[in-house]
């Protein structure tokens, strides 16, 4: 019995790369060399244009793909910014966070208890790294006949940098980049 | 972030004319490179991409 996704159902892996290859041609497929059998994504993007950062971007699948359960941010897709690390975004942030909301409760209450709006901690390698939440796991489609693909999650990921840089730089308020309504 | 590129009033503009999008819910559109584009701007000029699934982020 196959235990990778990839290897029990070779027509989604198929997929996968085919609207990977069509969407987002310059991102290349590997696997992670930590024993786990994860494949990933690699490859950079400009979500705000000209003038916006360049963000280097791992798409990683969990080896349960496609799947979505309650609090599960982003289903079985995990989206982990390489650079710039979120985790170094949101440190220089969150004493703006903290001036704006008082407290580190009051700004965890607003949702913004990492300093970025959207975003999970979750152990990678031996390190801690803060994650992307692209959509609601309701949103997440899982079933047998439709699910969804790396390029649906890059695609939600690209708008949520668009959010976050804006939000950085004063050009959309904290609901707008909470509201997060895709 | 400041840019003192010749076009820099034509990269503030379109920031805002995403920022107007985001407020408004309008369907956007990724390019190929991972630019974020409006999905009507992205149709008249003839960029292709993939159209932001609907959904609410977590």
């Amino acid at each position: 019995m196959a235990f990778y996704w990839y290897q029990s159902d070779p027509e989604l892996y198929k997929a996968e790369v085919a609207a990977m290859t069509k969407f987002f041609p310059s991102f290349t497929i590997n696997q992670l060399q930590d024993g786990s059998g994860r494949l990933y994504w690699r490859g950079k993007v400009q979500p705000t244009g000209k003038g916006g950062m360049i963000w280097d971007l791992m798409l990683i699948y969990k080896n349960d793909h496609p799947h979505a359960s309650e609090g599960e941010y982003g289903g079985s897709i995990q989206i982990l910014p390489v650079q710039p690390r979120l985790k170094e975004i949101a440190d220089k942030v969150m004493p703006v966070v903290l001036d704006t909301y008082g407290t580190y409760d009051n700004a965890a209450a607003h949702g913004f208890g990492l300093g970025l709006p959207h975003i999970y901690r979750n152990n990678f390698g031996r390190n801690e790294e803060y994650f992307i939440c692209t959509a609601d796991p309701k949103y997440f489609k899982a079933g047998q006949n439709r699910s969804t693909s790396a390029a649906s999650a890059l695609s939600w990921a690209c708008k949520w940098i668009m959010l976050c840089e804006m939000w950085i730089n004063g050009e959309i308020s904290d609901d707008l980049a909470l509201e997060g309504n895709y | 972030m400041e840019s003192n590129t010749p076009n820099s009033d034509a990269i503030a503009a379109r920031r805002r004319a995403l920022a107007e999008a985001l407020r408004q819910g309008d369907p956007v559109v990724v390019t190929p490179a991972g630019s974020v584009e409006i999905k009507e701007e992205a149709a008249d000029n003839g960029l292709s991409g993939i159209q932001v699934p609907d959904g609410k982020l977590a």
